[in-house]
This record gives C-alpha cells, sequence and structure tokens, in this order.
C-alpha cells in the first residue's frame, strides 16, 4: 500500500520520503523537516501516537493519519494527541490527494480580522458585538451556540474532536455535557439552516461518527 | 479426649479405603499411593467406635419396671393366697409380670423378672417361708418355664421394636431424600440448591458448619458453605466415612495428620467430618462438616444425612456437568454450523469482487497487450468499484463477528437522530438509484441515546437492505416517532416484501429470503443480524411487518436521552460583557438530570 501512495504523490508532484517504521519515521523527520506528515497508526515497531507527540513537540507540521475502520479510539487518541486529520482504510487515492493537500493549504487557526470578525463561506461572526448571521440574516443563538461556532469558524478545513469542542466551549470541566454535545451541534446547524436561503451552510459543519465534526474549507468546492 | 491409636495396618481393605478420598479418581496403584500418603502424613488412623449401647437411663427405666412388676405381682399372689381367697399356688400371675416386663423393656428386663419374681415367690410365699430352700421341684419348674417365657417374650419385643425402629428410621430416610430431591428439582439451579441442602443438614443434624468442595478440573472449589465468607476451617483430625460396596454398615475413621497445612494454628478441639462424593465410581468432591471432636461416631441420624446427602449431591453434580458439557456441545455445533454458513457465504459473495479484480488487475499487467488509456481507467475503475463491494462485504463480517464475540462497547450519548440518518442516505443515495425517498423526522423530536457510529451503521445497513432487496423505482421512507420514552426509526420499501412467514428469521445471519431471478443472491444475509445486533446492544430492539408502501417495514427502537435544557436566552445585539462570558462558562449552567 506505501508504495502505490508514494507513486500517486509522487506522480502528482509532492516529493515523499519513506519510513517503515518508528526509528526510520523519527530519523526522516531530524533529517527532513517534511512539510506534512501521513502517519499510518499500524506501525511494525510501536504506537504511532509517539510519532504524533514527538512531532508536536517540536512543530506545528501537519499530520494526517491512517488507520483502520472501527479503530474510531485509536484515531481519536491520535488526533487528541496533536495529529490534524485521518483518513480510513482502505481509501481512494483521490480522497487522500484532496485531504493532503487541504491541510498543506491551511494555515493554521484563524483570528478575528482587525474588525473583529470571523468568516467562513455564508457565515459570518462579529466577535466584539457577538452576533452572528448567514448571508447578512441575523441568527439567534444561545451562548452555547455561538461559542460552538466561534470555535468552529477558527478552525475552517479542520477536523475537530468531540474532546477538543468541549474544552473550548465548556471549559476543561464538562463532566456529563459531553453527550449532549451533538443536540448542541444539532440545534446550532438547524439554526444556521433556517437563516441560510441558499442552502450553503449545509455542508459547513460535517459530523465524522465516533470522532468529531469536520469544518469545510471556504475554498473547498462544496461536496 | 483419648484417641485410641489402633492403626488399621492389618485392616487393608478399611485402608484402602480410607485412602481412596486422598487419591485422585483413577489411579491404577492404588496400594502403592496410599502406603506413601499413610507413611508420609497420617500418623493414627482409628476406626471410630460406634456408639455405646450402655444407657444408664434406660437401663434405670427397665429396673424400675421390673420391680414394678415384680411387686403388683407379689401384691396379687398375696392378695389370691389369702385365707379368703385361698388359691394354694398363684405363682402363674407373675407370668403376667414376666410377659409385660419383657415386652415392654425387653430381654434383659424380662429374665431380671423372672428370677426376681422366682426368688420373692420362693422368699414370701413357700414353706418355709424367708428362705431359699426349694423344697418343692414344682417351684424349679416354674422358675425354668418363667426363664423360657421371659427369653421368648424379651427377644419378640426386641424383634418388634428393632421393626418399628427400622420403619422410623426408613420413612425418616425416605422423608430426607425426598425433601432433597425435592430442593434439587426445584432449585433454580444447583449451586441454590446444594446451599440449601447445606442449610438444612446444619438445622438437622446440629453439626457446627457444613460446607461442600467440588473437586473441578484438578482444582478444590466450595460449591456451597453453611457459613458463605468464612475461611474454611482447619483440622489435623479429619473423620471420614468409609463406605463398602454391599450390606456392610458404614464406617468413620478418623485420621490425625500433625502436619496437615494450617493445622497446628487451628483448633485442636474440633474435627471435620468428610463425607466422599462419588458418582459412576469417579471423586466428584465432599461433603464436609465441623463438629467437636469426640470419640465416638457421630449420631447414626447424622451419619445417613450426610451420606444421603452425599449421594444426591454427587449425582445432581454430576447431571449438571453433563448438561453442561451437552450445551457445549451443542453450542460447538452450532458454531460449525455457523462457520460453513460463513465458509458458504464467503465462497459465493466474497469470491465475485476478487474474481472481477483479478481479472482487470490481469489486463492491466498483461505484457502482450497494449490498453488505451480508457481501457486502462475502466479496469482501474472496476478494480476500485469490486474493492469497495468487498470492503463493504467484509465490513458487515467484522461487525458481526465484535456483536458475536461481545466486543460491543456502545459509547452512549445523546443524538439527534435526524443528523445520522442525513449523512447516511447522502452517503448511499448512488446504489439507492432513481427512486422516490421521503424522509420524515420531525423537528421536535427528542433526542436518541446510541453511538453515533453504531447508529450509523444500522441505518446504513437498513438503507442499504432496501435498496438492494427492493429495485429502483421502489420508493424508500424513513421516518421517526417518539413513543413511551422510545425512539422508533421506521425504514420501510415499496419492494416485493417479504412473506410473514420469513419476517421472524429476517434478523438471523446468513438468512436471505429465498428469491428467485437476478439479483437474488447478493450481500452475505448478514447485514440485518448486524443491525439487531447494534440495536439490541444499544438497550433497544428491532422488528419487521409489512409496510403501508407494498414492501418490508423494519422499526428499529432506541431509548430516548435526556434532552438538555435551553441555555441562557441569545445576547443578540448586546455588547459583549463579562456577564455573557459567563453564560458560557460550566459553572452559570443550570443543573441537568442525570442520564
Amino acid at each position: 500500500m506505501r508504495r502505490s501512495v508514494v507513486a500517486n504523490l509522487a506522480a502528482h508532484g509532492y516529493r515523499v520520503v519513506e519510513a517503515g517504521d518508528v526509528a526510520s519515521a523519527l530519523r526522516s523527520w531530524d533529517a527532513e523537516r517534511p512539510d506534512l506528515i501521513l502517519l499510518d497508526l499500524g506501525l511494525p515497531d510501536g504506537d504511532g501516537g509517539s510519532v504524533v507527540r514527538r512531532v508536536r513537540r517540536e512543530s506545528t507540521t501537519p499530520i494526517l493519519v491512517l488507520s483502520a475502520r472501527g479503530a474510531e479510539r485509536d484515531k481519536v487518541a491520535a488526533l487528541e494527541a496533536g495529529a490534524d486529520d485521518y483518513v480510513t482504510k482502505p481509501f481512494g487515492l483521490a480522497e487522500l490527494r484532496a485531504r493532503v493537500a487541504a491541510l498543506l493549504r491551511r494555515t493554521g487557526g484563524q483570528a478575528a480580522d482587525p474588525a473583529g470578525m470571523v468568516s467562513l463561506g455564508p457565515v459570518t461572526l462579529d466577535v466584539v458585538r457577538h452576533v452572528a448571521t448567514v448571508g447578512g440574516t441575523p441568527v439567534d443563538l444561545t451562548p452555547r451556540e455561538y461559542e460552538l461556532l466561534k470555535t468552529m469558524l477558527s478552525n475552517p478545513g479542520r477536523l475537530l474532536t468531540k474532546a477538543r469542542l468541549l474544552r473550548a466551549v465548556w471549559g476543561t470541566a464538562y463532566a456529563d455535557e459531553g453527550h449532549y454535545l451533538h443536540v448542541y451541534v444539532s440545534r446550532l446547524r438547524r439554526k444556521l439552516a433556517a437563516a441560510d436561503q441558499a442552502g450553503e451552510t449545509r455542508d459547513l459543519i460535517v459530523a465524522e461518527p465516533g470522532v468529531g465534526y469536520r469544518i469545510a474549507e471556504v475554498e473547498r468546492p462544496r461536496r | 479426649m483419648t484417641i485410641r491409636r489402633r492403626l488399621c495396618r492389618g485392616d487393608n481393605r478399611l485402608v484402602a479405603n480410607w485412602l481412596r478420598f486422598e487419591t485422585p479418581a483413577g489411579t491404577a496403584d492404588t496400594r502403592a499411593v496410599t502406603d506413601r500418603v499413610y507413611h508420609r502424613r497420617v500418623t493414627s488412623l482409628v476406626q471410630l467406635p460406634r456408639r455405646p449401647v450402655f444407657e444408664p437411663q434406660r437401663v434405670l427405666i427397665a429396673a424400675v419396671g421390673t420391680v414394678a412388676g415384680v411387686a403388683a405381682a407379689s401384691v396379687v399372689v398375696a392378695a389370691l393366697e389369702s385365707p379368703l381367697v385361698a388359691i394354694a399356688d398363684a405363682s402363674p400371675v407373675y407370668l403376667v409380670s414376666v410377659v409385660l416386663v419383657g415386652s415392654r423393656f425387653g430381654m434383659w428386663a424380662g429374665i431380671a423378672t423372672a428370677i426376681a419374681s422366682f426368688l420373692t415367690y420362693d422368699l414370701l410365699f413357700t414353706e418355709p417361708r424367708f428362705s431359699l430352700i426349694v423344697a418343692d421341684p414344682r417351684e424349679l419348674l416354674d422358675l425354668v418355664l418363667f426363664l423360657f417365657l421371659a427369653v421368648v417374650v424379651g427377644r419378640l419385643s426386641a424383634l418388634g421394636l428393632e421393626r418399628a425402629a427400622e420403619a422410623t428410621r426408613r420413612a425418616s430416610e425416605s422423608n430426607a431424600l425426598f425433601a432433597m430431591s425435592r430442593i434439587l428439582a426445584i432449585a433454580p439451579d444447583l449451586e441454590a440448591a446444594a446451599v440449601e441442602i447445606v442449610e438444612r443438614l446444619v438445622r438437622e443434624t446440629g453439626l457446627d458448619r457444613v460446607w461442600i468442595a467440588v473437586l473441578r478440573t484438578g482444582q478444590t472449589t466450595i460449591l456451597a458453605d453453611s457459613e458463605p465468607g468464612q475461611p474454611i476451617p482447619v483440622s489435623a483430625f479429619t473423620t471420614s466415612l468409609v463406605r463398602t460396596p454391599g450390606d456392610a454398615p458404614a464406617k468413620w475413621v478418623r485420621s490425625h495428620d500433625p502436619k496437615a497445612a494450617g493445622a497446628a494454628s487451628s483448633e485442636t478441639r474440633s474435627e471435620i467430618l468428610r463425607v466422599r462424593m462419588e458418582a459412576d465410581g469417579a471423586l466428584i468432591g465432599a461433603l464436609k462438616a465441623t463438629r467437636v471432636r469426640a470419640s465416638g461416631q457421630p449420631p447414626r441420624e447424622t451419619t445417613r444425612l450426610l451420606a444421603l446427602a452425599a449421594d444426591q449431591l454427587a449425582l445432581a453434580i454430576r447431571r449438571d456437568e453433563l448438561r453442561r458439557e451437552a450445551t457445549e456441545a451443542e453450542i460447538a455445533r452450532q458454531g460449525d454450523t455457523l462457520k460453513s454458513a460463513l465458509l458458504d457465504a464467503v465462497s459465493h459473495d466474497l469470491r465475485t469482487p476478487l474474481a472481477s479484480i483479478r481479472a482487470a488487475a490481469g489486463a492491466l499487467t498483461d505484457p502482450d497487450v497494449t490498453l488505451t488509456d480508457d481501457a486502462t481507467r475502466s479496469a482501474g475503475a472496476a478494480i476500485d468499484l469490486e474493492a469497495q463491494r468487498l470492503d463493504r462485504l467484509v465490513h458487515e463480517v467484522l461487525d458481526l463477528s465484535r456483536i458475536e464475540a461481545g466486543a460491543l462497547r456502545p459509547d452512549l450519548e445523546a443524538l439527534d437522530i435526524r443528523d445520522v440518518v442525513e449523512p447516511a442516505v447522502d452517503r448511499l443515495r448512488p446504489m439507492l438509484g432513481d427512486r422516490p425517498v421521503t424522509i420524515d423526522l420531525p423537528d421536535d423530536l427528542p433526542p436518541v441515546r446510541g453511538d453515533a457510529v453504531l447508529l450509523d451503521t444500522i441505518v446504513g445497513n437498513l438503507v442499504e437492505n432496501a435498496g438492494r432487496y427492493a429495485p429502483a423505482p421502489a420508493p424508500l421512507a424513513i421516518s421517526a416517532a417518539a413513543e413511551h420514552g422510545r425512539i422508533r426509526l421506521v425504514v420501510e420499501d415499496g419492494g416485493p416484501g417479504v412473506p410473514a412467514q420469513s419476517q421472524a428469521q429476517l434478523f438471523d445471519k446468513f438468512y436471505r429470503v429465498e428469491r428467485t431471478g437476478a439479483g437474488s443472491r447478493r450481500g452475505l444475509g448478514i447485514g440485518l443480524a448486524v443491525v439487531r445486533g447494534l440495536a439490541e446492544g444499544m438497550g433497544g430492539g428491532v422488528e419487521a411487518g409489512p409496510s403501508a408502501l407494498g414492501g418490508l417495514r423494519i422499526v428499529v427502537e432506541l431509548p430516548v436521552a435526556a434532552t438538555p435544557p435551553a441555555d441562557a436566552p441569545s445576547s443578540l445585539g448586546s455588547a459583549p460583557t463579562a456577564g455573557a462570558e459567563a453564560a458560557a462558562s460550566p459553572g452559570s449552567e443550570p443543573a441537568r438530570t442525570p442520564r
């Protein structure tokens, strides 16, 4: 599988450095400092999570994790350790390339612009006035929903794990609320959809069952 | 208390019998083992004596009876021989005493009465009075007759008493037997029955503590204990019931083993009674009890009850084992059936995509064939398509095996079912073809309590199932409603449907509705089995029935999750304040009802 991935990425103009195990991966990391790391969690000589942690200590280089289906816990653990996104095996090469391109494009979290506005697609947040609008139509949000939306809009193209959203919105002591995250997100999405005549917010927040939510990119064509 | 150190070296049978307790069943050379164990550990081996027959109370009562009988007879004789009645020889009156006393108190009392009667009569009523000189040989004849009668009557009455005692014994034995079989028959399982029997034994025998040690696969486990939780007592003194085949009465044999584990620290005033439990000649375990150490055997009643209980328990345990073995064999057999069904399915359904993949790959790698770019791409696309199909099949099998292995660990959360249904339908729309799809999920539906990944699989499998067996343009409708604290998710189609008699089996693995024609054999027939497994794993259920659309209607029922209360009203339009920030912190969140 590695061979065809490498060949395909190389054919699309990427320079690829291969590593077959954790030790050589870390050696390549030290020597090459790549722009992006593709990491299979099922490495022969150990836990891929250790690579994620090591790289995260030293840099914000994007990490895309490849994991087996059904191993939601492993995925979440890798994402919590600092990985940016994942692709489930078996995957199509086109899908993989799209994820790689998205991660390379990403310029880190978008802070509010000087005017205090955060926007993604048709949705705009006025951070100063705590107002959300969709295509100019104001949306009536509760404080929770507002915080959720702000966190999401600040991370376009990112995969946000449940734990991360909970920490951002509820703080570290979220305890029971965790079970309700989906319901809050659901309400938020419905409010956005109700205010959105063009139907552009439909794919803005995409649920990844068992992992969290993926936030669309502005530039990315909608699926 | 003295221990009679009568080592039973001479009585080989006894030693061998007793030592069978120590020897695992089936040891070929019993003697070799017995000698070794005997010399190494047991310092004394004593057959306990039967309870002494001498009972002072009974003797006293018999003596009183004898005296009273003789006295009464003497008074009557005196009256009869008085000048008033003037019967010359009233000595036969004593016969009445002899018979009465003999029948009431036994042979020895009868003999005593006979002799006492003779002496009294001789002393008081014959000339010369107050002397033992027998002048009349007739008196000697009387004595002999009295003695004879006493022996005969005594024997007869003793026999009667013994028979009566025997009858009582048998009655109580069969009562106990009946009670125990009843316990064993009624109790929900062997453990419960054993506990009840143990308690009954404590109640009826007055033993301090009774427990059942069972030997299973070389390990001793305690099946039941009258004082559960307490450490099992240890004693250097173990008294075992030795039962030999045939009519020989059971014997209690005490062994003294000063080196027994923990014996030194344990109380030496008590001993352990042990009754071996065996069935089909194999050692199953032992019924054990503690009692205060005594030189005599336990009472016969106790011995009998313990022996009976041991036999009944041995049979019950053996039966339980056989039943368990039969169940295991049945499970193994079903497992085999499952495996062959799986192999069958694998050979048919997994090979088809593999064959296509290999054919396409063969075309691509053939050095003699130059393919056009379009042909190459279409071969690649075929490989991709078939590989996806293979992936779905493997996924299904993996889901099923996770359910079967009990490895399902649902991560239960409150979910909006619309967020699950809509993406799943979107994802599968390509395979649904051109057909009307209705999704009717009310806005006010309470959240469902489930695992997002598993629920997604359920919806995906149901939609796929409908897409596969109800070919387009048959309509597909998905709806949900809340009812009695449950969410009922309904997926129905306008396809050919499933005959009523097959609906019950629909959720069985590898079950496929018999169908003729194209597309009749697609899928492993485990998609719905997975749906049921997952739904049950999340505390829900499934049912199938006919749909108003004409096809199959499948209902998945899942528990409703508590609705989280809406948080503080919107701060829309207000300036950012510390208050608004605080409202978003966990501390100010209203208390939630626990899930």
